[in-house]
């Protein structure tokens, strides 16, 4: 069965970059649509004002700046999809990280979902609440986690 | 998920802040800091701060304050911790004196970062055990590190 439709999940940064570009790798050797997903997190935001660290106005400036990176950031990897020649797009969400891109990929019948490594589980708790362990257990979809940036680069190099 | 441990360096704890006032606790730790090389600008890290304070005060109870700010001054994210056994008067919103101070900045490149380390600096400081083992067991820098890995591994 081809794998038409890749979706990435990108959350800004270095790590991210290497995603992509595995990404935009498979995409171009399976010749699949790629689809790269930027969530900005809004439940960060209101716990952030619940626990009152954060104010009203100060988490309002916070999700403009996290969406406006985010839209950069997107815009950063179109150009590297579009250099490969590989059919891309991309989309800004808001809300729950993993909830977001969960229902996004299968709105868009993503076979496959690229995502960083999540980190080292240390705690119990972290099971239930890091973004990224949470992604990766719920997807409906297979999982590939990207690791090794060295290998990623070396590969990403060899498509032109 | 990043954790403050890795993060929150023990030359950037100052154990026994003199400041009585919330300016003045902020001028000294932010000094610190800018002394152990997190800082590049320290007047605009203080300023960055003080800015914050003004849309209301980030002591948020129960002894602790976390004044914070994107700011040009620093690369990446930073974090600095200062403790006073007198207490500073941070118009904190229960209205006790804070004797746990994080201040924390973030270029604003990973503000992403910045907003996690907040919620996770914010989610571990509710615990009283954590907070009271900070103000009263934690001996040195290394005392601090250590009380964050160990709650950070209990979660």
């Amino acid at each position: 069965m081809p794998i038409k439709n890749i979706m990435v999940a990108v959350a800004g940064g270095a790590a991210s970059i290497i995603t992509a570009k595995y990404a935009i790798y498979l995409a171009r050797v399976m010749s699949s649509k790629l689809t790269a997903v930027y969530v900005v997190n809004e439940r960060l935001l209101q716990d952030l004002m619940r626990s009152r660290v954060v104010v009203d106005i100060e988490a309002r400036v916070y999700e403009k700046d996290l969406e406006e990176q985010g839209k950069l950031f997107l815009e950063r990897i179109k150009k590297a999809a579009e250099t490969k020649k590989v059919e891309f797009e991309s989309v800004v969400l808001r809300g729950l990280v993993h909830e977001e891109i969960i229902k996004k990929a299968q709105e868009t019948s993503t076979c496959l979902l690229v995502m960083g490594n999540p980190r080292e589980i240390t705690s119990r708790k972290e099971v239930f609440s890091d973004e990224g362990e949470l992604l990766f257990r719920e997807a409906k979809c297979p999982v590939v986690i990207v690791k090794n940036p060295e290998e990623v680069e070396k590969l990403y190099k060899e498509i032109t | 998920m990043e954790r403050i441990s890795e993060y929150l360096q023990k030359e950037a704890c100052l154990m026994e802040l003199k400041a009585t006032t919330k300016e003045e606790a902020i001028r000294e730790l932010s000094g610190h800091m800018a002394r152990v090389g997190l800082v590049n600008d320290e007047q605009q890290f203080i300023q960055d701060l003080i800015e914050r304070e003004k849309l209301g005060s980030t002591g948020i109870g129960h002894k602790v304050a976390i004044p914070h700010a994107p700011t040009q001054s620093v690369d990446g994210f930073v974090i600095g911790f200062a403790r006073s056994s007198a207490g500073v008067d941070f118009a904190a919103m229960d209205g006790d004196e804070v004797n746990l101070i994080f201040a924390m900045g973030t270029n604003p490149q990973e503000l992403s970062l910045y907003l996690q380390m907040l919620s996770q600096l914010s989610r571990l400081l509710r615990n009283e055990t954590f907070r009271n083992e900070l103000i009263h067991t934690a001996k040195t820098p290394e005392d601090v590190i250590n009380l964050f890995k160990k709650f950070e591994k209990e979660g």
